[in-house]
Protein backbone atom coordinates (compact mmCIF):
# COMPACT_ATOMS: atom_id res chain seq x y z
CA UNK A 1 0.00 0.00 0.00
CA UNK A 2 1.26 3.17 -0.84
CA UNK A 3 -0.94 5.56 1.19
CA UNK A 4 0.03 5.49 4.56
CA UNK A 5 -2.61 7.39 6.90
CA UNK A 6 0.29 10.44 7.07
CA UNK A 7 0.24 10.53 3.49
CA UNK A 8 -3.16 10.75 3.55
CA UNK A 9 -3.38 13.30 6.47
CA UNK A 10 -0.83 15.63 3.75
CA UNK A 11 -3.58 15.58 0.89
CA UNK A 12 -6.01 17.86 3.21
CA UNK A 13 -4.98 21.35 4.62
CA UNK A 14 -7.62 24.01 5.83
CA UNK A 15 -8.37 25.73 2.80
CA UNK A 16 -7.26 23.43 -0.28
CA UNK A 17 -7.22 19.63 -1.35
CA UNK A 18 -4.73 17.91 -3.15
CA UNK A 19 -5.41 17.24 -6.69
CA UNK A 20 -4.80 13.82 -6.40
CA UNK A 21 -8.21 13.34 -4.79
CA UNK A 22 -10.05 13.56 -7.68
CA UNK A 23 -7.63 11.74 -9.97
CA UNK A 24 -5.75 8.65 -8.54
CA UNK A 25 -7.47 5.54 -9.23
CA UNK A 26 -5.48 4.16 -6.06
CA UNK A 27 -7.48 6.66 -3.77
CA UNK A 28 -10.76 5.55 -5.32
CA UNK A 29 -10.26 2.14 -4.07
CA UNK A 30 -9.64 3.16 -0.64
CA UNK A 31 -12.52 5.83 -0.82
CA UNK A 32 -14.55 2.81 -2.22
CA UNK A 33 -13.59 1.14 1.12
CA UNK A 34 -13.56 3.65 4.24
CA UNK A 35 -15.89 5.94 3.02
CA UNK A 36 -18.54 4.48 0.85
CA UNK A 37 -18.29 1.24 2.78
CA UNK A 38 -18.65 2.30 6.09
CA UNK A 39 -21.21 5.46 5.77
CA UNK A 40 -24.86 5.26 5.60
CA UNK A 41 -25.14 5.27 1.92
CA UNK A 42 -28.76 5.75 0.07
CA UNK A 43 -30.30 2.66 -1.17
CA UNK A 44 -34.17 3.47 -2.47
CA UNK A 45 -37.50 4.05 -1.23
CA UNK A 46 -39.97 2.11 -0.17
CA UNK A 47 -42.58 2.81 -2.06
CA UNK A 48 -40.32 0.88 -5.03
CA UNK A 49 -41.09 -2.58 -3.50
CA UNK A 50 -44.84 -1.44 -2.35
CA UNK A 51 -46.01 -5.48 -2.54
CA UNK A 52 -44.02 -8.50 -1.05
CA UNK A 53 -41.63 -9.81 -3.50
CA UNK A 54 -40.65 -6.36 -5.44
CA UNK A 55 -37.32 -5.92 -5.54
CA UNK A 56 -34.80 -2.60 -6.85
CA UNK A 57 -31.32 -3.63 -7.56
CA UNK A 58 -28.46 -0.64 -7.23
CA UNK A 59 -25.00 -0.74 -5.68
CA UNK A 60 -23.68 0.52 -2.61
CA UNK A 61 -20.21 2.02 -3.35
CA UNK A 62 -18.44 -0.86 -5.30
CA UNK A 63 -21.22 -3.42 -4.50
CA UNK A 64 -23.94 -4.88 -6.36
CA UNK A 65 -27.15 -4.89 -4.07
CA UNK A 66 -30.62 -5.87 -3.90
CA UNK A 67 -33.54 -3.95 -1.90
CA UNK A 68 -36.33 -5.95 -1.14
CA UNK A 69 -39.97 -6.70 0.64
CA UNK A 70 -40.44 -10.47 1.45
CA UNK A 71 -43.36 -12.11 2.40
CA UNK A 72 -43.36 -11.24 6.00
CA UNK A 73 -43.45 -7.26 4.84
CA UNK A 74 -40.00 -6.99 6.27
CA UNK A 75 -37.45 -4.96 4.03
CA UNK A 76 -33.77 -6.32 3.10
CA UNK A 77 -30.80 -5.74 1.59
CA UNK A 78 -28.74 -8.08 -0.04
CA UNK A 79 -25.93 -8.50 -2.16
CA UNK A 80 -26.41 -9.59 -5.66
CA UNK A 81 -24.06 -12.59 -5.22
CA UNK A 82 -25.05 -15.84 -5.65
CA UNK A 83 -23.38 -17.93 -2.47
CA UNK A 84 -22.45 -21.04 -4.88
CA UNK A 85 -20.15 -19.27 -8.12
CA UNK A 86 -20.93 -15.36 -7.06
CA UNK A 87 -23.17 -14.76 -10.36
CA UNK A 88 -25.32 -11.66 -9.55
CA UNK A 89 -28.98 -13.69 -9.23
CA UNK A 90 -31.02 -10.68 -10.91
CA UNK A 91 -29.44 -8.55 -13.72
CA UNK A 92 -33.01 -6.52 -14.03
CA UNK A 93 -33.20 -2.93 -12.10
CA UNK A 94 -36.55 -3.91 -10.64
CA UNK A 95 -39.28 -6.75 -10.42
CA UNK A 96 -41.21 -9.03 -8.58
CA UNK A 97 -39.95 -12.44 -7.61
CA UNK A 98 -41.29 -15.29 -5.16
CA UNK A 99 -37.35 -16.62 -4.94
CA UNK A 100 -34.78 -15.28 -6.27
CA UNK A 101 -32.45 -18.22 -8.52
CA UNK A 102 -29.74 -18.09 -9.71
CA UNK A 103 -29.45 -18.26 -14.13
CA UNK A 104 -25.82 -20.45 -13.71
CA UNK A 105 -26.66 -23.55 -11.36
CA UNK A 106 -30.32 -22.93 -9.89
CA UNK A 107 -29.54 -22.08 -6.65
CA UNK A 108 -32.40 -20.80 -5.27
CA UNK A 109 -33.07 -18.08 -2.35
CA UNK A 110 -36.07 -16.79 0.24
CA UNK A 111 -36.68 -13.18 -0.71
CA UNK A 112 -34.52 -12.71 2.93
CA UNK A 113 -32.06 -13.73 1.36
CA UNK A 114 -31.78 -17.75 2.64
CA UNK A 115 -30.83 -20.48 0.83
CA UNK A 116 -34.17 -22.76 -0.48
CA UNK A 117 -32.44 -25.28 -2.79
CA UNK A 118 -29.98 -26.52 -4.19
CA UNK A 119 -30.43 -28.59 -7.76
CA UNK A 120 -29.85 -32.04 -7.64
CA UNK A 121 -28.43 -32.72 -3.92
CA UNK A 122 -26.95 -36.33 -3.76
CA UNK A 123 -23.87 -34.27 -5.34
CA UNK A 124 -23.54 -32.71 -1.85
CA UNK A 125 -23.98 -35.89 0.02
CA UNK A 126 -21.15 -36.28 2.60
CA UNK A 127 -19.15 -33.32 0.98
CA UNK A 128 -18.94 -31.76 4.35
CA UNK A 129 -21.27 -28.72 2.54
CA UNK A 130 -24.20 -27.11 5.00
CA UNK A 131 -26.74 -25.25 3.33
CA UNK A 132 -27.52 -23.29 6.39
CA UNK A 133 -24.09 -22.25 6.90
CA UNK A 134 -24.54 -18.45 5.73
CA UNK A 135 -21.33 -18.28 3.41
CA UNK A 136 -24.07 -20.01 0.95
CA UNK A 137 -26.69 -17.77 1.33
CA UNK A 138 -27.55 -14.27 -0.64
CA UNK A 139 -25.65 -12.41 2.10
CA UNK A 140 -27.42 -9.12 3.97
CA UNK A 141 -25.50 -5.94 4.52
CA UNK A 142 -24.38 -5.46 7.73
CA UNK A 143 -26.83 -2.93 8.80
CA UNK A 144 -30.05 -1.35 7.12
CA UNK A 145 -32.25 1.58 8.49
CA UNK A 146 -35.24 2.85 7.08
CA UNK A 147 -36.79 6.71 7.83
CA UNK A 148 -40.32 7.28 6.35
CA UNK A 149 -39.58 4.87 3.31
CA UNK A 150 -35.86 6.26 2.47
CA UNK A 151 -33.70 3.15 3.05
CA UNK A 152 -29.95 3.30 3.83
CA UNK A 153 -27.70 0.70 4.01
CA UNK A 154 -24.39 0.64 5.87
CA UNK A 155 -21.81 -2.59 4.73
CA UNK A 156 -19.47 -1.82 8.24
CA UNK A 157 -21.26 -2.89 11.21
CA UNK A 158 -19.48 -0.82 13.72
CA UNK A 159 -19.43 3.25 13.24
CA UNK A 160 -22.37 5.56 14.18
CA UNK A 161 -25.79 4.42 13.99
CA UNK A 162 -28.34 5.83 11.64
CA UNK A 163 -29.62 9.09 13.81
CA UNK A 164 -26.50 9.68 14.28
CA UNK A 165 -24.79 9.48 11.26
CA UNK A 166 -27.74 11.94 9.70
CA UNK A 167 -27.54 14.18 12.42
CA UNK A 168 -30.11 17.30 11.08
CA UNK A 169 -30.59 15.82 7.81
CA UNK A 170 -33.26 13.62 8.58
CA UNK A 171 -35.11 17.29 8.96
CA UNK A 172 -34.94 17.76 5.44
CA UNK A 173 -36.62 14.33 4.52
CA UNK A 174 -39.13 14.91 7.26
CA UNK A 175 -39.62 18.37 6.07
CA UNK A 176 -40.16 16.93 2.50
CA UNK A 177 -42.79 14.04 3.53
CA UNK A 178 -44.84 16.34 5.98
CA UNK A 179 -45.38 18.64 2.54
CA UNK A 180 -48.05 15.55 1.59
CA UNK A 181 -51.54 16.41 3.41
CA UNK A 182 -51.28 12.58 4.02
CA UNK A 183 -47.88 12.21 5.28
CA UNK A 184 -46.19 10.08 2.98
CA UNK A 185 -44.22 10.57 -0.37
CA UNK A 186 -43.94 7.58 -3.20
CA UNK A 187 -41.82 7.65 -6.39
CA UNK A 188 -42.77 8.56 -9.75
CA UNK A 189 -41.93 6.89 -12.58
CA UNK A 190 -38.56 5.55 -13.84
CA UNK A 191 -35.29 7.74 -12.60
CA UNK A 192 -33.56 10.38 -14.70
CA UNK A 193 -29.82 8.81 -14.97
CA UNK A 194 -27.39 11.25 -16.11
CA UNK A 195 -23.52 9.85 -16.30
CA UNK A 196 -20.88 12.16 -15.39
CA UNK A 197 -17.13 12.48 -16.89
CA UNK A 198 -15.64 12.92 -13.40
CA UNK A 199 -14.94 11.90 -9.60
CA UNK A 200 -17.67 11.71 -7.51
CA UNK A 201 -16.68 14.38 -4.86
CA UNK A 202 -16.96 17.04 -7.86
CA UNK A 203 -20.99 16.53 -8.17
CA UNK A 204 -21.04 16.58 -4.63
CA UNK A 205 -18.98 19.20 -3.96
CA UNK A 206 -21.08 21.33 -6.44
CA UNK A 207 -24.70 21.28 -4.45
CA UNK A 208 -23.96 23.84 -2.38
CA UNK A 209 -21.38 26.11 -4.22
CA UNK A 210 -23.60 28.70 -4.67
CA UNK A 211 -20.32 31.02 -5.87
CA UNK A 212 -20.96 29.01 -9.41
CA UNK A 213 -24.71 29.56 -10.75
CA UNK A 214 -24.55 33.44 -11.72
CA UNK A 215 -21.04 32.24 -13.90
CA UNK A 216 -21.74 28.92 -15.27
CA UNK A 217 -25.57 29.15 -15.24
CA UNK A 218 -25.59 32.85 -16.95
CA UNK A 219 -26.97 31.73 -20.49
CA UNK A 220 -29.67 30.43 -19.24
CA UNK A 221 -31.02 33.44 -17.26
CA UNK A 222 -29.97 35.50 -19.85
CA UNK A 223 -31.80 33.84 -22.94
CA UNK A 224 -34.76 33.59 -20.76
CA UNK A 225 -34.40 37.36 -19.76
CA UNK A 226 -34.45 37.64 -23.58
CA UNK A 227 -37.64 35.60 -24.31
CA UNK A 228 -39.51 37.76 -21.72
CA UNK A 229 -38.61 41.33 -22.64
CA UNK A 230 -39.49 39.96 -26.14
CA UNK A 231 -42.92 39.44 -25.13
CA UNK A 232 -45.67 42.42 -24.77
CA UNK A 233 -45.21 44.14 -21.43
CA UNK A 234 -47.40 42.52 -18.49
CA UNK A 235 -47.18 38.88 -19.57
CA UNK A 236 -47.22 36.48 -16.78
CA UNK A 237 -44.20 34.86 -16.26
CA UNK A 238 -44.40 30.98 -17.29
CA UNK A 239 -43.81 28.82 -14.80
CA UNK A 240 -40.37 27.34 -16.86
CA UNK A 241 -39.03 30.81 -16.21
CA UNK A 242 -39.77 30.91 -12.28
CA UNK A 243 -37.99 27.83 -12.13
CA UNK A 244 -35.03 28.64 -14.66
CA UNK A 245 -34.41 32.39 -13.61
CA UNK A 246 -32.77 32.00 -10.21
CA UNK A 247 -30.47 29.89 -11.38
CA UNK A 248 -28.65 33.46 -12.30
CA UNK A 249 -29.43 35.31 -9.06
CA UNK A 250 -26.64 37.41 -7.45
CA UNK A 251 -24.24 36.75 -4.99
CA UNK A 252 -26.03 38.80 -2.30
CA UNK A 253 -29.38 36.40 -3.00
CA UNK A 254 -27.05 32.81 -2.25
CA UNK A 255 -25.34 34.50 0.70
CA UNK A 256 -28.64 35.42 2.53
CA UNK A 257 -29.42 31.77 1.81
CA UNK A 258 -26.25 30.86 3.97
CA UNK A 259 -25.15 27.09 4.19
CA UNK A 260 -25.09 25.16 7.53
CA UNK A 261 -23.02 22.31 8.46
CA UNK A 262 -22.69 19.09 10.67
CA UNK A 263 -20.32 16.32 10.99
CA UNK A 264 -19.84 13.42 8.87
CA UNK A 265 -19.76 15.62 5.58
CA UNK A 266 -23.46 16.92 5.58
CA UNK A 267 -24.63 20.31 4.75
CA UNK A 268 -27.77 22.19 3.96
CA UNK A 269 -27.90 25.68 2.02
CA UNK A 270 -31.25 27.89 2.57
CA UNK A 271 -33.77 27.61 5.68
CA UNK A 272 -36.00 30.38 6.27
CA UNK A 273 -35.64 30.90 2.36
CA UNK A 274 -34.21 29.73 -0.52
CA UNK A 275 -34.58 30.20 -4.21
CA UNK A 276 -37.93 28.17 -4.17
CA UNK A 277 -39.49 30.59 -2.12
CA UNK A 278 -40.67 32.72 -4.60
CA UNK A 279 -42.78 29.94 -6.64
CA UNK A 280 -46.58 30.50 -7.40
CA UNK A 281 -49.06 29.47 -4.81
CA UNK A 282 -51.24 26.15 -6.33
CA UNK A 283 -54.80 26.44 -5.46
CA UNK A 284 -55.73 24.29 -3.11
CA UNK A 285 -52.50 22.63 -1.78
CA UNK A 286 -52.49 25.29 1.37
CA UNK A 287 -56.31 24.32 1.87
CA UNK A 288 -55.05 20.13 1.89
CA UNK A 289 -52.11 20.61 4.27
CA UNK A 290 -54.33 22.39 6.47
CA UNK A 291 -56.74 19.61 6.48
CA UNK A 292 -53.71 17.05 6.90
CA UNK A 293 -51.88 18.87 9.81
CA UNK A 294 -54.01 21.63 11.02
CA UNK A 295 -52.98 25.30 10.20
CA UNK A 296 -50.02 26.19 12.81
CA UNK A 297 -47.78 22.88 11.68
CA UNK A 298 -49.08 23.34 7.77
CA UNK A 299 -47.15 26.90 8.14
CA UNK A 300 -44.50 25.36 9.62
CA UNK A 301 -43.51 22.99 7.24
CA UNK A 302 -44.21 25.04 4.30
CA UNK A 303 -41.77 28.10 6.21
CA UNK A 304 -38.70 25.63 5.87
CA UNK A 305 -37.24 25.55 2.68
CA UNK A 306 -34.16 24.24 2.57
CA UNK A 307 -32.99 24.98 -0.94
CA UNK A 308 -30.55 21.11 -1.00
CA UNK A 309 -29.62 18.91 1.51
CA UNK A 310 -26.27 16.85 0.95
CA UNK A 311 -26.07 13.48 3.03
CA UNK A 312 -22.45 12.43 2.10
CA UNK A 313 -21.61 11.14 0.24
CA UNK A 314 -24.01 9.61 -1.71
CA UNK A 315 -27.76 11.41 -1.03
CA UNK A 316 -28.84 14.88 -1.74
CA UNK A 317 -32.59 15.94 -1.41
CA UNK A 318 -34.42 19.06 -2.50
CA UNK A 319 -37.31 18.47 0.05
CA UNK A 320 -39.31 21.63 -1.43
CA UNK A 321 -39.49 20.29 -4.74
CA UNK A 322 -39.62 16.70 -3.70
CA UNK A 323 -36.33 15.74 -5.70
CA UNK A 324 -33.39 13.60 -4.80
CA UNK A 325 -30.14 12.98 -6.71
CA UNK A 326 -28.46 9.78 -6.14
CA UNK A 327 -24.37 9.62 -6.18
CA UNK A 328 -22.94 6.18 -7.83
CA UNK A 329 -19.36 6.44 -8.34
CA UNK A 330 -18.41 4.30 -11.50
CA UNK A 331 -14.53 4.75 -11.43
CA UNK A 332 -11.89 7.57 -10.57
CA UNK A 333 -13.42 9.77 -13.33
CA UNK A 334 -16.90 8.49 -13.86
CA UNK A 335 -19.92 9.07 -11.58
CA UNK A 336 -23.35 8.22 -12.47
CA UNK A 337 -26.31 10.90 -10.89
CA UNK A 338 -29.67 9.27 -10.52
CA UNK A 339 -32.63 11.94 -9.87
CA UNK A 340 -35.77 9.79 -8.06
CA UNK A 341 -38.82 12.41 -8.29
CA UNK A 342 -41.74 11.75 -5.39
CA UNK A 343 -45.68 12.91 -5.27
CA UNK A 344 -46.54 13.82 -2.25
CA UNK A 345 -49.96 11.87 -1.52
CA UNK A 346 -53.13 13.94 -0.95
CA UNK A 347 -51.34 17.21 -2.60
CA UNK A 348 -53.21 18.73 -6.15
CA UNK A 349 -51.64 17.40 -9.05
CA UNK A 350 -49.56 20.25 -10.25
CA UNK A 351 -47.30 19.75 -7.33
CA UNK A 352 -46.05 16.68 -8.97
CA UNK A 353 -45.98 18.35 -12.49
CA UNK A 354 -43.80 20.96 -10.86
CA UNK A 355 -41.76 18.63 -9.27
CA UNK A 356 -41.04 17.21 -12.69
CA UNK A 357 -40.71 20.37 -14.91
CA UNK A 358 -38.20 21.41 -12.28
CA UNK A 359 -36.27 17.91 -12.80
CA UNK A 360 -36.40 17.93 -16.66
CA UNK A 361 -35.10 21.77 -16.62
CA UNK A 362 -32.26 21.06 -13.86
CA UNK A 363 -31.38 17.91 -13.90
CA UNK A 364 -31.79 16.64 -17.12
CA UNK A 365 -28.51 15.41 -19.45
CA UNK A 366 -30.59 17.51 -22.32
CA UNK A 367 -31.88 20.48 -20.00
CA UNK A 368 -30.01 24.39 -20.02
CA UNK A 369 -28.44 23.73 -16.30
CA UNK A 370 -27.33 19.97 -16.22
CA UNK A 371 -25.08 20.14 -19.24
CA UNK A 372 -22.65 23.16 -17.90
CA UNK A 373 -22.21 21.65 -14.65
CA UNK A 374 -21.34 18.49 -16.46
CA UNK A 375 -19.04 20.88 -18.72
CA UNK A 376 -16.97 22.20 -15.78
CA UNK A 377 -16.49 19.26 -13.70
CA UNK A 378 -15.07 16.93 -16.83
CA UNK A 379 -12.95 20.62 -17.83
CA UNK A 380 -11.54 20.14 -14.11
CA UNK A 381 -11.15 16.16 -14.39
CA UNK A 382 -9.08 16.87 -17.26
CA UNK A 383 -7.31 19.49 -16.39
CA UNK A 384 -6.16 18.07 -12.81
CA UNK A 385 -3.75 15.81 -14.75
CA UNK A 386 -1.78 18.43 -15.31
CA UNK A 387 1.72 18.76 -13.41
CA UNK A 388 1.56 22.79 -13.52
CA UNK A 389 -0.24 23.26 -10.23
CA UNK A 390 -0.66 20.47 -7.39
CA UNK A 391 -3.72 21.97 -5.01
CA UNK A 392 -7.29 22.59 -5.24
CA UNK A 393 -8.18 25.97 -3.25
CA UNK A 394 -11.44 26.73 -0.82
CA UNK A 395 -10.62 29.96 1.41
CA UNK A 396 -13.87 31.58 0.29
CA UNK A 397 -14.73 32.71 3.65
CA UNK A 398 -12.51 31.20 5.91
CA UNK A 399 -12.25 31.82 9.17
CA UNK A 400 -15.85 33.47 9.33
CA UNK A 401 -17.97 30.44 10.19
CA UNK A 402 -20.33 31.11 13.04
CA UNK A 403 -21.23 28.06 15.04
CA UNK A 404 -24.94 27.61 16.09
CA UNK A 405 -26.16 27.63 19.46
CA UNK A 406 -26.14 23.64 21.31
CA UNK A 407 -25.43 22.05 18.57
CA UNK A 408 -22.47 20.56 16.32
CA UNK A 409 -24.21 22.84 13.07
CA UNK A 410 -21.88 25.56 11.63
CA UNK A 411 -23.36 28.50 9.54
CA UNK A 412 -21.06 30.89 6.66
CA UNK A 413 -22.68 32.90 3.77
CA UNK A 414 -24.07 31.09 1.17
CA UNK A 415 -21.17 31.56 -0.98
CA UNK A 416 -18.43 30.32 1.78
CA UNK A 417 -16.44 27.09 0.66
CA UNK A 418 -17.79 25.77 4.29
CA UNK A 419 -19.57 22.96 2.70
CA UNK A 420 -16.42 21.93 1.01
CA UNK A 421 -14.04 22.41 3.93
CA UNK A 422 -16.56 20.55 5.68
CA UNK A 423 -16.36 17.32 3.25
CA UNK A 424 -12.96 17.38 3.04
CA UNK A 425 -13.04 16.95 7.45
CA UNK A 426 -14.92 13.92 6.85
CA UNK A 427 -13.45 12.71 4.18
CA UNK A 428 -9.62 12.64 6.19
CA UNK A 429 -11.55 11.36 9.12
CA UNK A 430 -12.97 8.11 7.01
CA UNK A 431 -10.22 7.92 5.44
CA UNK A 432 -7.36 7.94 8.31
CA UNK A 433 -9.35 5.81 10.72
CA UNK A 434 -7.34 2.46 11.84
CA UNK A 435 -8.60 -0.14 10.28
CA UNK A 436 -7.98 -4.17 11.38
CA UNK A 437 -6.34 -5.00 8.34
CA UNK B 1 -58.31 14.21 -46.73
CA UNK B 2 -55.60 13.20 -49.29
CA UNK B 3 -52.03 12.45 -48.08
CA UNK B 4 -49.56 12.79 -50.46
CA UNK B 5 -46.34 10.81 -48.80
CA UNK B 6 -43.93 12.02 -50.67
CA UNK B 7 -45.43 15.74 -48.88
CA UNK B 8 -45.06 14.48 -45.78
CA UNK B 9 -41.48 12.69 -45.98
CA UNK B 10 -40.13 16.10 -47.63
CA UNK B 11 -41.50 17.89 -44.37
CA UNK B 12 -39.83 15.50 -42.00
CA UNK B 13 -36.58 15.73 -43.96
CA UNK B 14 -36.53 19.73 -43.88
CA UNK B 15 -37.16 19.16 -40.07
CA UNK B 16 -34.24 17.19 -39.96
CA UNK B 17 -31.65 19.07 -42.41
CA UNK B 18 -32.87 22.63 -40.14
CA UNK B 19 -31.64 20.61 -37.27
CA UNK B 20 -28.54 19.06 -38.98
CA UNK B 21 -27.79 22.89 -40.18
CA UNK B 22 -28.61 23.61 -35.65
CA UNK B 23 -30.81 26.11 -37.07
CA UNK B 24 -33.29 26.03 -34.17
CA UNK B 25 -34.77 29.76 -34.92
CA UNK B 26 -36.76 27.97 -38.40
CA UNK B 27 -36.88 24.76 -36.96
CA UNK B 28 -39.08 25.77 -34.10
CA UNK B 29 -41.23 27.73 -36.56
CA UNK B 30 -42.39 24.21 -37.88
CA UNK B 31 -44.51 23.96 -34.70
CA UNK B 32 -48.08 24.78 -33.91
CA UNK B 33 -47.96 27.88 -30.96
CA UNK B 34 -49.15 24.72 -28.58
CA UNK B 35 -46.82 22.45 -30.17
CA UNK B 36 -44.11 19.99 -27.90
CA UNK B 37 -41.37 18.15 -28.33
CA UNK B 38 -41.07 14.86 -26.20
CA UNK B 39 -38.82 12.42 -25.45
CA UNK B 40 -39.40 10.00 -23.07
CA UNK B 41 -37.17 8.27 -20.57
CA UNK B 42 -39.22 5.41 -20.62
CA UNK B 43 -40.42 2.96 -23.52
CA UNK B 44 -44.04 3.24 -23.71
CA UNK B 45 -44.40 6.39 -21.49
CA UNK B 46 -47.89 7.74 -21.95
CA UNK B 47 -47.26 10.46 -19.31
CA UNK B 48 -45.14 13.81 -19.63
CA UNK B 49 -46.81 15.53 -16.97
CA UNK B 50 -46.76 13.41 -14.03
CA UNK B 51 -43.60 11.37 -15.11
CA UNK B 52 -39.96 12.40 -15.48
CA UNK B 53 -38.85 12.97 -19.25
CA UNK B 54 -35.27 13.63 -20.73
CA UNK B 55 -37.19 16.60 -22.67
CA UNK B 56 -40.82 18.07 -23.00
CA UNK B 57 -40.30 21.71 -24.46
CA UNK B 58 -43.38 23.68 -25.30
CA UNK B 59 -42.59 26.77 -27.80
CA UNK B 60 -41.64 28.90 -24.09
CA UNK B 61 -38.62 26.28 -24.26
CA UNK B 62 -38.13 26.31 -27.65
CA UNK B 63 -37.57 29.90 -27.38
CA UNK B 64 -34.98 30.12 -24.49
CA UNK B 65 -33.23 27.15 -26.35
CA UNK B 66 -32.78 28.91 -29.30
CA UNK B 67 -31.41 32.10 -27.05
CA UNK B 68 -29.31 29.88 -25.31
CA UNK B 69 -27.85 27.72 -28.55
CA UNK B 70 -24.22 28.62 -28.64
CA UNK B 71 -24.26 31.38 -26.00
CA UNK B 72 -21.09 32.77 -25.66
CA UNK B 73 -21.20 32.56 -21.51
CA UNK B 74 -22.54 29.12 -21.51
CA UNK B 75 -19.43 26.44 -20.74
CA UNK B 76 -21.35 23.86 -22.38
CA UNK B 77 -21.47 25.37 -25.73
CA UNK B 78 -17.76 26.45 -26.31
CA UNK B 79 -17.49 22.91 -28.69
CA UNK B 80 -19.58 22.68 -31.83
CA UNK B 81 -22.46 20.45 -32.19
CA UNK B 82 -23.06 18.60 -35.29
CA UNK B 83 -25.27 16.20 -36.16
CA UNK B 84 -26.44 14.35 -39.74
CA UNK B 85 -29.88 12.67 -39.86
CA UNK B 86 -31.21 9.53 -41.45
CA UNK B 87 -34.94 9.20 -41.50
CA UNK B 88 -36.91 5.69 -43.58
CA UNK B 89 -40.11 3.96 -43.10
CA UNK B 90 -41.99 7.10 -43.20
CA UNK B 91 -45.66 5.95 -42.60
CA UNK B 92 -48.96 7.54 -41.99
CA UNK B 93 -50.59 5.63 -39.01
CA UNK B 94 -53.64 7.99 -37.86
CA UNK B 95 -55.68 10.64 -39.37
CA UNK B 96 -58.49 12.87 -37.70
CA UNK B 97 -59.93 14.10 -41.18
CA UNK B 98 -62.44 16.49 -39.68
CA UNK B 99 -59.65 18.46 -37.05
CA UNK B 100 -57.30 18.11 -40.11
CA UNK B 101 -54.56 16.08 -38.15
CA UNK B 102 -52.25 12.99 -39.09
CA UNK B 103 -49.84 10.86 -36.99
CA UNK B 104 -46.53 10.06 -38.98
CA UNK B 105 -44.21 7.37 -37.57
CA UNK B 106 -40.60 7.15 -38.86
CA UNK B 107 -37.62 5.44 -37.98
CA UNK B 108 -34.03 7.19 -37.30
CA UNK B 109 -30.60 7.54 -36.99
CA UNK B 110 -29.35 10.70 -35.62
CA UNK B 111 -24.92 11.21 -35.38
CA UNK B 112 -24.05 13.61 -32.94
CA UNK B 113 -20.86 15.19 -32.81
CA UNK B 114 -20.52 17.24 -29.67
CA UNK B 115 -17.07 16.45 -27.66
CA UNK B 116 -17.85 12.82 -28.88
CA UNK B 117 -19.37 11.77 -31.78
CA UNK B 118 -22.70 9.61 -30.11
CA UNK B 119 -25.18 7.46 -32.65
CA UNK B 120 -29.06 7.84 -31.43
CA UNK B 121 -31.82 6.12 -32.82
CA UNK B 122 -35.30 5.30 -32.46
CA UNK B 123 -38.85 6.18 -33.75
CA UNK B 124 -40.40 9.15 -34.18
CA UNK B 125 -44.00 9.99 -33.78
CA UNK B 126 -44.90 13.10 -35.78
CA UNK B 127 -48.51 14.06 -34.98
CA UNK B 128 -49.06 16.95 -38.09
CA UNK B 129 -51.15 20.12 -38.63
CA UNK B 130 -52.62 20.42 -41.76
CA UNK B 131 -52.36 23.89 -42.86
CA UNK B 132 -53.22 25.78 -45.50
CA UNK B 133 -49.50 26.18 -46.67
CA UNK B 134 -48.63 23.25 -45.84
CA UNK B 135 -48.03 21.17 -42.10
CA UNK B 136 -47.47 22.25 -38.39
CA UNK B 137 -45.44 20.05 -35.92
CA UNK B 138 -48.16 19.12 -32.99
CA UNK B 139 -45.92 17.24 -31.51
CA UNK B 140 -42.92 15.89 -32.31
CA UNK B 141 -42.05 12.37 -29.82
CA UNK B 142 -38.82 10.68 -30.05
CA UNK B 143 -38.14 7.12 -28.53
CA UNK B 144 -34.85 6.66 -28.30
CA UNK B 145 -34.51 2.21 -27.80
CA UNK B 146 -31.93 3.18 -25.27
CA UNK B 147 -34.00 5.91 -23.60
CA UNK B 148 -33.36 4.66 -20.14
CA UNK B 149 -29.41 4.79 -20.77
CA UNK B 150 -26.83 6.51 -19.05
CA UNK B 151 -26.95 9.43 -21.04
CA UNK B 152 -24.03 12.36 -21.15
CA UNK B 153 -25.11 15.63 -22.59
CA UNK B 154 -27.42 16.20 -24.78
CA UNK B 155 -27.18 19.90 -26.74
CA UNK B 156 -29.65 19.42 -28.87
CA UNK B 157 -33.12 18.29 -29.84
CA UNK B 158 -32.68 14.65 -31.91
FE1 LIG C 1 -24.78 24.29 -11.34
Amino acid sequence: MTYSKEKIGRLVEEARVHRSVYTDPELFELEMDRIWGHSWVYVGHESQLAKPGEFITTTVGKEPVILVRDKADAIHVLYNRCGHKGSKVTARPCGKNSVFRCPYHGWTYQLDGKLQMTPHKIGYENTGFDPEDPQFSLRPVARVASHRGFVFACLASDGPDFREFMQDTIATIDNMVDRSPEGEVEVVGNCLPYMHDCNWKMFVENLNDAVHPMVAHASVGKATEKLMKSLPEGTPYPPEAEIIFPFGSAYDLFDSMKVTTMPYGHSYMGGEQSIHTGYSDIPGYFEALVAGHGEDKAKTILSRNRHNTTVYPSFTIKDAVQVIRVVRPISVNQTLIQSWHFRLKGAPEQLLHRTITYSRLINSPASMVGPDDWDVYSRMQESLQSNAAEWVDMHRYLGRDELVEDSDLKRAPGTSDLTMRNQYQAWLEYMTVETAA
Amino acid sequence: MSVDIREIEDFLYAEADLLDRTDLENWMALFTDDGTYWMPVREDQDDPLNEISILYENRTLMAIRCNNFGHRLAPSMEYPVRCNHIISAVRVTGEDEARGLLTVTSKFQAVVCYREQTLYAGRYTHRLQKEPDGYKIRQKRVDLINCDANHKSLLIYI
